[in-house]
């Protein structure tokens, strides 16, 4: 069991999450909790931990879609401003019909979320079949355009979500009234999802092919055009769920949430060991991404050290963990080959017998 | 005659599975046009990849002028005075003609492009050859020939000395060949030496002094060309006793009809064709690169959206417009490039296997992991794909299992109609003969076979019967009793149809 966790693919990215986090524990330092009158670490708490958590949700569950999209070979950049959209428009909607029985808004909200994300993105899926242009250029006008909808609609107003949302997001289900699990849970939920979807489907089989080689899945009889407008839906559908929740846990939705969002997204794939260039990837891996993004900036609050070289921490810390990545798959690669070196495949066998 | 301009001595080259080149000594006169010839795969390209620094040899020397050299680039043999005339890579089909022809040492002032300068450059550079194409258009406007000149004109402005022919993959229409004609002699007059590789006979006939045959990566002969004639050079190039390489191999007796196909045509693709295939039969289709053979292979896999035409199955019409048509149909395809099109290398062996029938071992899209193993293992046992583990990506493994998977996948999907281009190309002999066995078993099991190739031999031995194509038409069919490799070779070329020069233009004192 062990030696099957260590040979998993993700064994490397936890190993250093993992490292990282017992590193900033015992630099972190400590203080008092007043209401206790315990010493507490400064980032081993459960507050602290549930706070990462929740700031990894949003972009968690956004980069499970964004794999997807990268494994079938395409890329989605809309996904922060459908994130905006979905959120201002499930906030416009709630305030438009007034208040209503909690489970009622709650309902309303979830599915307004998920039309609007639904929409972008088969637009997005649509756009990039049927014009036949690369889904970099359609994604990159449809964040604008999606965003600027966004914008036109809030007339870039803050809009407060009903607490009904709230309650929901922030609930402390049994655990301590100051702790909130449930943006945790829906990451790990989606990821799990995700991770089903992309290792035990058939839909999910044919994303790895079409990433993978196109021509030779064309070739193999599979509806490549319908897989490529799929994965957009689904990337559409992450941003939708990360929006309801993110909304509702803020308690508010704007035109200018998650900016920004797509990029972070897109490295946590790429962090997770998605290939750009498709075929590769894995739901699990593009969350544990997310958390180890999620972590540096954690790190950047707990050590005091200047919140302004934020930005040039992650995206050196985003390069290094790529190399290393490569490097590892390079080194696997080589061990394959020397191993096929020594036990050639082909030899002179005879032929089928029965004649 | 002078003293040799090239000399190769003992030149060997391995790529894996294949020797392409084995021992390969001969010498190629100065200021002449050398002919290159044999099969598909007699190793005649490589010896100009060899010769133009794209690939290195693993054995033996190659000397210019008397001197060893050994290219680590096309750019080194550039230098020491080796171009090669490549049919389609070489040029940037966005640019102009002038812009190509000045790529290298871009004439400028000041950083920018000097342009009349550059269009005065490409213009001496093609007058020099004779030739007056527009330098300002785009490549990409320009004829296959024209491109060819562009290029010639391109290594003569560089100062080559050799120039290395690749094989052409299009024929010259009669007027472009006359032009061809004279401006080698033009170059051989003022000391160029020419390196042809080509299997086409009525150009090779026409251009070259002397003639070296390769079969199976060894040198054969090299001749004048004034002391051979088509049918001696045809039987230089086949040489072997077939039987030999190829156990004969009987073919079950042909059932009843399960494809008939009236009239196909794509158009610039191939034209009116039209046969029927029976269960049971291998049924071969013959043809130089660029008669229209994986085309049609393409069309009846419902990959070509121009496709026009009948088609019936058992009997009844049907629309084949995708290839999940094709698939729900019976028919499978093994294609030429199993790396391009057959095969996802990133995926599994087991992965690559069951891609088809995925639906087959789900239930409402969830893959029952343990079914889906047990099928794929089933066919890799069936057909002895050596691998470690189903679970190995596809990249490493040989040729010739990789086109078992292949095989593999459309036998799992139940094919009754089976599509191989090539199925053999790149293999190694072992897994060769383990293919036709199969190939042979699958007919005689009730499978119906359209067998394309490239390599007579193979066909000859498979196939029921042969169509030959010449420039996408079909230029007659064999049955297997009275096809040879000659009258299929000369079909295929047209050489009994088209006129050829007579024997005195062509000779050349």
């Amino acid at each position: 069991m062990i030696s099957r966790l260590l040979r998993s693919p993700q064994a490397g990215l936890s190993l250093v999450i993992l490292i990282a986090a017992i590193g900033l524990a015992l630099t972190a330092g400590s203080h008092v909790d007043p209401a206790t009158g315990n010493n507490v670490n400064n980032f081993l708490n459960a507050h602290t931990l549930f706070q990462m958590a929740t700031d990894a949700s949003g972009f968690a569950i956004m980069a499970v879609g964004a794999t997807i999209v990268i494994i079938s070979g395409g890329i989605d950049l809309s996904a922060g401003a459908v994130y905006a959209l979905a959120g201002v428009v499930m906030a416009m909607v709630l305030r438009a019909v007034g208040p209503l029985d909690p489970v009622l808004t709650v309902a309303l909200g979830l599915g307004t979320c998920i039309v609007v994300s639904l929409a972008c993105g088969i637009a997005n899926g649509v756009m990039v079949v049927g014009l036949q242009v690369h889904p970099f250029i359609i994604t990159l006008g449809t964040m604008w355009i999606v965003r600027g909808i966004a914008f036109v609609a809030s007339h870039a107003e803050s809009i407060l979500v009903p607490p009904a949302l709230t309650h929901v997001a922030k609930a402390s289900l049994g655990l301590n009234p100051t702790l909130s699990p449930v943006p945790l849970l829906a990451m790990l939920g989606v990821g799990t999802l995700g991770s089903i979807y992309l290792t035990r489907t058939v839909m999910g089989r044919h994303i790895f092919a079409v990433g993978g080689n196109a021509e030779a899945s064309r070739f193999a009889g599979l509806p490549v055009q319908r897989i490529r407008l799929g994965v957009f839906v689904l990337s559409g559908l992450t941003a939708g769920a990360a929006a309801f929740l993110g909304a509702s846990f803020y308690g508010s939705a704007t035109s200018s949430d998650a900016n920004g969002y797509e990029l972070y997204v897109i490295a946590s794939a790429v962090v997770g060991g998605a290939s750009l260039t498709g075929g590769k990837g894995s739901a699990v891996s593009a969350m544990l991404g997310a958390m180890l993004i999620v972590l540096i900036r954690q790190a950047i609050r707990t050590l005091h050290l200047d919140q302004n070289y934020e930005w040039i921490i992650i995206g050196g810390a985003m390069i290094v963990a790529v190399v290393l990545d490569q490097g590892g798959t390079k080194l696997v690669a080589r061990r394959v080959a020397a191993a096929a070196g020594r036990n050639p495949t082909s030899s002179m066998p005879p032929a089928p017998e029965s004649k | 005659m002078a003293s040799p301009a090239v000399r190769f001595s003992g030149v060997t080259k391995r790529y894996p599975g294949v020797v392409a080149l084995n021992g390969v000594s001969f010498e190629v006169a100065a200021a002449s046009c050398h002919a290159v010839c044999g099969e598909n795969g007699a190793g005649k390209s490589t010896l100009g990849k060899l010769l133009s620094g794209i690939d290195r040899p693993d054995g033996g020397a190659i000397e210019i002028d008397g001197r060893p050299v050994r290219f680590a680039s096309p750019a080194e043999a550039l230098t020491a005075g080796v171009a090669m005339v490549h049919q389609e890579l070489a040029s940037c089909a966005n640019l102009s003609v002038a812009e190509n022809l000045c790529l290298g040492a871009m004439p400028s002032r000041w950083t920018f492009v000097d342009r009349a300068a550059m269009r005065a450059r490409a213009i001496e550079l093609l007058v020099d050859i004779g030739s007056e194409i527009d330098v300002t258009k785009p490549m990409s406007t320009l004829s296959v020939a024209e491109q060819q000149l562009v290029q010639i004109a391109s290594a003569v402005g560089s100062g080559a000395r050799i120039i290395v022919f690749d094989e052409p993959t299009s024929s010259l229409s009669e007027g472009e060949a006359a032009r061809l004609y004279a401006l080698v002699r033009r170059l051989t007059a003022r000391g160029t030496t020419l390196i042809y590789v080509s299997h086409r006979m009525p150009e090779i006939f026409r251009l070259s002094d002397h003639v070296t045959v390769l079969r199976d990566g060894e040198h054969v002969a090299t001749r004048a060309t004034t002391e051979l004639d088509e049918s001696e050079l045809v039987q230089l190039m086949i040489g072997r006793k077939l039987d030999q390489y190829f156990p004969s191999h009987v073919g079950a007796a042909p059932r009843e009809e399960l494809l008939s196909v009236r009239g196909l045509s794509s158009p610039g693709k191939f034209y009116d064709i039209s046969f029927s295939l029976r269960a049971g039969e291998v049924l071969g289709l013959a043809g130089l690169i660029g008669a229209g053979r994986s085309e049609i292979a393409k069309a009846l896999f419902g990959l070509d959206p121009n496709v026009t035409g009948q088609l019936r199955l058992d009997g009844k019409p049907v629309q084949i417009r995708s290839a999940r048509d094709a698939m729900r149909l019976g028919i499978g395809l093994v294609p030429e490039d199993r790396k391009v099109e057959g095969l996802v290398l990133s995926m599994s062996g087991r992965e690559n296997v069951t891609l088809p029938v995925l639906d087959r071992v789900s239930t409402r899209s969830w893959i029952r992991s343990s079914e889906e193993r047990a099928v794929a293992q089933k066919y890799f046992e069936r057909l002895r794909v050596k691998v470690a583990s189903a679970d190995a990506p596809a990249s490493g493994l040989s040729g010739g299992n990789q086109q078992k998977l292949v095989l593999a996948r459309w036998i799992a999907a139940g094919s009754k109609i089976l599509i191989l281009n090539e199925p053999t190309r790149g293999v190694d002999v072992g897994a060769k003969a383990e293919l036709h066995a199969w190939i042979d078993q699958l007919a005689s099991e009730g499978h119906a076979i359209l067998l394309i190739s490239s390599e007579l031999p193979e066909l000859l031995h498979l196939a029921t019967r042969i169509i030959v194509l010449r420039q996408g038409r079909v230029a007659g069919e064999v049955a297997r009793e009275s096809a040879d490799q000659e009258s299929l070779l000369r079909m295929m070329a047209g050489l009994d149809a088209a006129a050829h020069p007579p024997a005195s233009t062509r000779a050349r004192a």
